[in-house]
């Protein structure tokens, strides 16, 4: 089954690029360590999933550009064009003069309803491209205007259009020090008009993925492009296929739907984080061999301890003992050192991955009260090793790991609510002071329910 | 039953050896059956009869093929599946809901059950037209006819949880959510299906040699892809044919084996329905179409009855205690008399729309075709979707009623604690 992606913004049309580029290069790799046989279903499963074919046999992208300003989607066309492997469907851009000035209110208030059938008519257009389509990937920021306030607005549209189609959306968390003075308001109004009407948010923190690029890729200067290329990594190693059974090696035919249901179900808990282990750079990989029980054994720990990568990781935390109260159930405003889950699916790929033992992860103390790990944990496999790597191993995990940094925006949302600085911004272009109270209400109660685990 | 038993008073003098043709034919129409020696063990309850009459029952009433939930479940799980569906289906014996679960007995039980179940309905019938070989693309048009199969078989029943503990909400809807994905993945699916047969019907448009279909549907252009698949094909069709003449022959023999049954029902100590605190069944209706309109009707009723007495309690209240205040209270009482108007003419139209014209049950091939390019018989598609959009609008107003009568309660059930402020959930 297809997904269809929607980038939106300078943000989601870069990291785009990235996510189509990963893919479609780990497709065509030489180095996939498996038979041709199963090589051929993997490259296939992946061009069902993410591209058409154009009728000259080039693979184009199943995507929509949305952006306001023509700068970063030109940059992005040609350099698709230059990659000479995949493009970008001839009439899949929409892009404005006049960006949205950072106003979340701007972007969806006004580039909102104002452009609303045009890009409709581009996204249904790539939709009727597909035999068969799963859903969205809908890739923007979270703290901007133009992708995260039309972003909301696109969403709630395909929810409105496309009942039935799931819709997962890729959200950037802003750096805590703050590219722009409203980005707090920004970001509770995206999550809390996304919490609505997607069904899943990916959320990637920058601060986490740029930690990960000094320390473990040894980049100098780090540029956007280094930090989107480590995300596209992130995606790829979920959405690429992996087999749909344990001992079948056929591909799984709709991996959004079954993460969806793996992970998402309950109304209230959609926000998803991903980790991955091992990241390094090329040219470490080479003189490095990994076992998967100490990949395993790493990422269960980055896990628990809420470590955005596999160094510096806490061994000291352990998992509450069961007959005592988890100590994320314990007090509101104590620290979290346990991070407990909802749900957890871990995703091997590489040499062996049919033998790594996963008990770890079924171990209930990891895991709420109201869930069994049968129903709480999933595992997808495939021998075909991704991007280069050996073996690798990803984590995509509802649980408490975002309750703080979310905790955090709201507090200063609220704080500068209450002095009502810049609200005029909004009001001016529609947005009132009461969607402000509805969705510092909601987060709050999101908030509370994840702390309540 | 006891329609067929008059019929087998008349019939005198069969021959000897007719009763296990009758039951051989039985056995073949249902592919797998048993023995007809294995009828004879279970007439005299020998505990080595049960296993394979289990398994019958089974295979009879689970909703799905054999193979494809048969080799997940466990005797036990089997054994309780068997005995709910059949408990939803109305069967009141006492003794079968009775018989131990690890399914080593009862053999004589389960013969009188499955003859109960043949003699009831069209189960041969059903069964026969569910292991048919489908050459064409079919869609139902309608499911009702799925309905009573589905509701006696609610999938392999989990273990009981203790009701008295409690069951934290949010498990709850955590599978709740699940079902949802479950079902928008199969509508997804569904499309896609549509979607390919589409394709395929345009691309084999007038490769076939009937004129009146005009293409090829989805398995026979499979089997222009993979001609091995032929033989195949023509061994299903072979067995199909074989079961379809032992059907026949048991129509011609059944008489002996109904009047064979009597004397199975005579061997057998009586039932006692009511003895015990076993809880009441409810017979199923074989027409779904009249269950609904019965249940329509009932509600109905209790509304009638229920809005009159709220309306007689508040006018008696208001005559007696508000005269001063008449205008402001006849404006509030004819707002209440066009609510109930509203809602009985709601009602009204579910039920004559229930009570239409006769809608087409069957699976239909699925054919394209010009307008006018068919003669008169066969169904529309702009029919079928009429008849659809039909039935959708009465589950929807169903459930738009239902959907009140929860907020209702939990209106109540909120405003019965009053430091609870409620905050309904947001999306979905």
């Amino acid at each position: 089954m297809s997904i269809v992606t929607v980038q939106l913004g300078q943000c989601g049309n870069q990291i785009g690029f990235e996510v189509f580029d990963v893919l479609f290069s780990d497709s065509y790799c030489s180095q996939g360590l498996c038979s041709k046989k199963e090589n051929e279903a993997y490259q296939a499963s992946c061009k069902e999933r993410f591209f058409s074919e154009e009728e000259n046999g080039v693979l184009a992208a199943r995507a929509v550009l949305v952006d306001m300003e023509p700068k970063v989607i030109n940059q992005t066309l040609s350099k698709a064009a230059q990659s000479g492997r995949w493009k970008y469907g001839q009439h899949a851009c929409f892009c404005q003069k006049q960006g949205s000035g950072n106003n979340w209110a701007y972007g969806y208030s006004v580039h909102g309803p104002r452009h609303e059938e045009s890009i409709m008519n581009l996204i249904q257009k790539q939709v009727e491209k597909c035999d068969s389509l799963s859903g969205f990937f809908i890739i923007m920021s979270m703290a901007g205007g133009t992708g995260s306030g039309l972003g909301a607005f696109v969403t709630q549209n395909l929810q409105d259009q496309y009942p039935n189609s799931l819709k997962m959306n890729q959200i950037i968390w802003p750096y805590g020090t703050g590219e722009v003075i409203v980005q707090n308001y920004n970001s509770i109004l995206t999550l809390s008009h996304l919490y609505r009407s997607s069904d899943a948010l990916l959320v990637h923190e920058n601060d986490a993925i740029h930690k990960i690029c000094v320390k473990r890729m040894n980049i100098k200067q780090i540029s956007f492009s280094n930090i989107n290329q480590v995300l596209a990594h992130q995606l790829g190693s979920i959405f690429q296929p992996t087999y749909s059974a344990e001992g079948s090696f056929h591909c799984r035919r709709n991996p959004l739907g079954d993460l969806m249901e793996d992970l998402v179900p309950h109304p209230e808990f959609k926000m998803l984080g991903v980790r991955n282990i091992p990241q390094m750079s090329e040219n470490s990989l080479a003189y490095s061999t990994f076992t998967w029980a100490g990949l395993l054994k790493h990422l269960r720990q980055m896990l628990i301890s809420n470590a955005k990568m596999e160094e510096g990781i806490n061994w000291q935390v352990r998992p509450p003992l069961s007959g005592l109260p988890a100590l994320g159930k314990m007090s509101f405003n104590k620290e979290l050192h346990f991070n407990t889950s909802i749900a957890n699916l871990v995703i091997l790929r590489g040499k062996d991955a049919q033998s790594a033992d996963l008990a770890g992860f079924k171990d209930p103390a990891l895991y709420t009260s109201w869930l069994e790990p049968d129903n709480a944990f999933n595992v997808w496999k495939t021998q075909r090793a991704f991007n280069k790597y050996e073996k690798s191993a990803a984590l995509v995990s509802n649980s408490q790991f975002l309750v703080k940094p979310l905790d955090v925006i709201v507090g200063k949302a609220w704080n500068m609510f209450a002095s009502k600085a810049y609200i005029h911004q909004y009001t001016k272009f529609g947005i009132e002071e009461e969607d402000f109270l509805d969705s510092f209400t909601l987060l709050e109660q999101v908030i509370t329910s994840y702390y309540n685990l | 039953m006891g329609r067929r038993r008059r019929w087998v008073g008349q019939v005198a003098g069969t021959r000897a050896g007719a009763l296990p043709e009758a039951i051989a034919a039985l056995s073949r129409t249902l592919s797998a059956g048993p023995s007809p020696e294995t009828f004879r063990r279970a007439k005299f309850d020998f505990p080595e009869a049960a296993p394979p009459l289990w398994r019958l029952l089974f295979y009879v009433l689970s909703p799905l093929s054999e193979d494809d939930i048969a080799a997940s479940l466990t005797p036990e799980a089997r054994v309780r599946l068997v005995k709910s569906a059949m408990r939803a289906q109305g069967y009141p014996r006492l003794a079968f809901s009775r018989l131990p679960e690890d399914g080593s007995q009862g053999s004589r039980e389960l013969l009188l059950a499955l003859s109960w179940l043949l003699a009831r309905g069209p189960l041969l019938e059903r069964l026969l037209a569910r292991t048919r070989v489908r050459l064409g693309d079919e869609m139902p048009v309608c499911e009702c006819e799925d309905l009573p199969c589905g509701r006696a078989s609610p999938g392999p029943p989990t273990l009981c949880k203790d009701t008295e503990g409690c069951v934290d909400v949010r498990h709850v809807q955590w599978l709740m959510g699940k079902l949802r994905f479950r079902w928008r993945n199969l509508i997804c699916s569904h499309q896609a299906q549509c979607a390919l047969l589409s394709k395929i019907h345009e691309y084999t448009l007038g490769c076939h040699s009937d004129q009146s279909l005009n293409h090829l549907s989805a398995a026979e252009t499979e089997l222009l892809r993979d001609p091995e698949g032929g033989q195949q094909l023509l061994q299903m069709l072979e067995f199909e044919n074989m079961r379809l003449e032992a059907a026949l022959e048991w129509r011609r023999l059944e008489q002996v084996f109904w009047q064979w049954m009597d004397t199975v029902l005579g061997a057998c100590p009586p039932d006692f329905p009511h003895a015990g605190s076993q809880s009441t069944f409810l017979p199923s209706i074989p027409d779904p179409g009249a269950g609904e309109l019965d249940l329509v009707a009932r509600e109905l009723q209790a509304l009638q009855v229920e809005l009159r007495e709220a309306v007689e309690v508040r006018r008696a209240a208001w005559e007696a205690q508000v005269r001063g205040l008449r205008p402001e209270r006849s404006a509030e009482m004819r707002a209440l008399k066009e609510a109930v108007g509203r809602e009985l003419a709601t009602l009204q139209q579910a039920w004559e729309r229930e009570g239409g014209p006769v809608r087409p049950h069957r699976p239909h091939r699925l054919v394209r075709s010009e307008a006018g390019a068919l003669p008169g018989q066969g169904l529309w598609a702009a029919e079928a979707i009429g008849a659809l959009r039909n039935k959708e609008a009465c589950l929807e107003a169903v459930l738009c009623w239902l959907q009140g009568q929860c907020q209702q309660e939990l209106a109540r059930l909120a405003g019965a604690l009053p430091g609870v402020i409620w905050i309904p959930p947001h999306g979905r």
